[in-house]
């Protein structure tokens, strides 16, 4: 079956006529075919002619039906030995950063799978590096996966440039370059539905975002690329209630880092009233306060984001604005084509403000920008989005200040759980010393 | 509990509207939701006379006149973001389920064209024993068709959507006739139904073949154009 490495540790579906080896790729349990991938049930009626079933749930990696096989190699972790698991990096990490990485080094090293609660601008990547370092070095296969392909991409580079002596391999939908077998795979969780009992550790990035959260096909899809001796660590800076509880009845291990790599606290989340704001977009207006504000970041050639709820409100926005005379800004949401180069533009500053959807509430950053929050009551906005788009702000060290306004119709409870969540954190980096 | 729409899963209310309730018939089952629904958009101003392209004016496009002859097609969807996301899972993901968008549709389409014999144009054994299913005979529910053409073996060397313009152009002639299929098509009104018209290259392969088995016209209907 051509290179046997390509079948370390994964659960492929085999081609070729079905006197091949493997297991069936969908199980009959119960009168009900369940998928071997996902381990989803298979719907009645999603079947091929001849009532074939199929597997709908995972389908873009592959179709599986009843018919297909999957073949699987037990990971034999087949890598050569890299001195100091190959760190290349030369940064050095802060006080409070060290702290946080001894913790969850001495963890790793017994196993124990864990959870880093450290804000937005941590550094958590960073703080990450001694824990993988020894990881690689005592030969683990490791995953570091996130929900988020945008995630994934900003994060392989740095990866490739600070471990620069460990293979790696970037798996994500529609990924350039074909699958190798590496010691250190960065990929979108999803992929992880193509391995099996592979990783001796798996990092989970931003394990709050979305689709991740509450879905069980992908959490599933973590449990089983995971050896069953192997442990896990989760990132995040906005933990869901579950992780919380989880943390709260000592059923997770945590390490806190309620500070800034650069020592500054998160700028609180301030909140305007602004009534009947959609009705008044659909008169060509905006709520007053917010175009006073973004008169003023015009004329001090401030950068901005402006987030509002749905991509419909889009254009009807930007127009507003470019009526104002803020014309060198633009749109983005999830299904533009140009997202990632528009992005660029604004870091490179032939843009001074994006108007986006959530999309760019995580993963994304720029050393010098405001935040404003059309409609940050609209249900979509859930207190992670709030806190993490309110984290956008103040990344840098020369710009650790700055300003996070929503405008609500209505203060609603996911927008004081925010504010709540950002005061709470903000107590914590005081005692660790943290500017105002 | 309901099942979610065909196309993206999410669960969705049907739109029921009183008088469908006071009708006291079974309600009808929409397979896809409203944004799903918008996300196809007909063809419905000027159009290429000729290959059914939705341009500007409706005058014969360059394509066509660079043909040269008077084949007619009709085409349902232009082939944009929309319907090649739709043909990527349906065709080459292989989502069988998804054809399930796309019957009412053609239903419609096929009841506004004026032909006696419907052929859909036939997949090779390859194709058949890889996807499983032809994805234009799985588009029709109950309207009667013939299928009177078959590929020619070891003709399908690499899939047409791999291959260039010139390549394509260049392409030999991929079908031949059925078994027995002059004696369905002597003297009709042909329809050959596909998924998508690119070059023309295909249908007019298929055409000629119907024309040797003796039809008396020859017309298409594709899905995009
Ligand atoms: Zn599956
Ligand atoms: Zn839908
Ligand atoms: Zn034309």
């Amino acid at each position: 079956m051509g290179d046997a490495t390509l079948w370390f540790g994964r659960r492929l579906p085999v081609p070729g006529p079905a006197t091949q080896p493997g297991k069936p790729a969908l199980v009959a349990h119960h009168q009900q075919w369940r998928c071997q991938r996902c381990q989803q049930v298979v719907p009645p009626g999603d079947e091929l002619p001849e009532h074939v079933p199929y597997c709908r749930q995972c389908l873009n990696l592959g179709r599986l039906t009843a018919h297909t096989k999957l073949y699987t190699i037990t990971e034999p972790n087949r890598f050569s030995r890299v001195v100091d698991g190959g760190l290349t990096w030369q940064g050095h990490l802060s006080d409070h950063q060290q702290r946080a990485a001894q913790e969850l080094l001495q963890r790793v090293r017994h196993q124990e799978s864990q959870l880093l609660w450290a804000v937005t601008g941590a550094g958590k990547t960073e703080i990450v590096y001694p824990a993988l370092a020894w990881a690689l070095a005592q030969g683990w296969r490791v995953a570091w996966a996130s929900p988020r392909v945008d995630v994934c991409l900003e994060l392989a580079p740095r990866l490739a440039r600070d471990f620069a002596a460990i293979p790696q391999a970037v798996l994500y939908g529609g990924q350039p370059v074909p699958y190798a077998y590496r010691q250190l795979t960065i990929c979108t969780t999803h992929q992880l539905l193509r391995f099996e009992h592979a990783f001796d550790l798996v990092i989970v990035d931003e394990v709050d975002a979305f689709p991740l959260a509450m879905n069980p096909l992908l959490l599933g899809a973590i449990d089983r690329a995971q050896k069953p001796q192997g442990c896990r660590l989760l990132l995040t800076a906005t933990p869901d209630r579950q992780l919380q509880r989880l943390v709260a009845h000592h059923q997770l291990a945590v390490t806190y880092l309620p500070l800034r790599y650069h020592g500054y606290l998160l700028p609180p989340l301030t909140v305007q009233l602004a009534w009947r704001w959609r009705e008044q977009l659909t008169r060509g207006k905006l709520p007053a306060a917010l175009m006073r504000r973004v008169r003023r970041y015009h004329h001090q050639q401030q950068c901005f984001l402006l987030f509002v709820p749905h991509v419909a409100d889009l254009a009807p926005v930007v127009q507003v604005l470019r009526r104002l005379g803020l014309t060198d800004g633009t749109t983005v949401h999830a299904q533009d084509p140009d997202r990632q180069a528009k992005v660029q533009r604004m870091r490179d500053g032939d843009l001074t403000y994006l108007v986006t959807t959530t999309i760019l509430e995580r993963g994304v950053t720029f050393p010098n920008v405001m935040v404003l929050i059309l409609g940050g009551d609209d249900p979509v906005f859930s207190t992670a989005a709030l806190v993490q788009i309110a984290g956008r702000v103040g990344r840098h060290r020369d710009h650790p200040r700055g300003d996070v306004v929503s405008y609500c119709q209505s203060q609603t409870l996911t927008v004081r759980r925010a504010q709540r969540m950002i005061v709470q954190l903000n107590r914590r980096g005081r005692q660790l010393g943290g500017r105002p | 509990m309901r099942p979610g729409c065909v196309w993206c899963g999410r669960r969705f209310q049907p739109q029921i509207s009183l008088a469908d309730l006071l009708r006291w018939a079974p309600l009808p089952q929409p397979q896809v939701c409203v944004a799903c629904a918008q996300r196809l958009k007909p063809i419905t101003g000027p159009r290429c006379p000729a290959c059914g392209r939705a341009q500007a004016t409706a005058t014969i496009c360059y394509d066509c006149e660079r043909w040269g002859d008077d084949f007619v097609n009709h085409a349902v969807f232009p082939y944009n973001s929309d319907l090649k996301a739709y043909m990527q899972q349906y065709k080459f993901q292989g989502d069988y389920r998804l054809r399930e968008v796309m019957q009412p549709i053609l239903r419609r389409a096929l009841a506004r064209e004026v032909y006696d014999v419907l052929v859909p144009i036939p997949v090779a054994a390859e194709t058949w024993r890889t996807r499983g299913f032809n994805q234009v005979t799985a588009w029709l529910t109950d309207q009667p068709y013939q299928q009177a053409l078959v590929v020619r073996e070891a003709t399908k060397s690499r899939p047409q959507s791999s291959k260039t313009r010139q390549e394509r152009l260049r392409a030999q002639q991929p079908f031949q006739l059925a078994p027995n299929a002059a004696m369905v098509l002597q003297n009709q009104r042909v329809l050959l139904l596909d998924d998508v018209y690119t070059t023309g290259r295909t249908i007019r392969h298929a055409a000629q073949q119907i024309y040797l088995g003796g039809a008396e016209t020859v017309t298409s209907l594709t899905l995009a154009r």
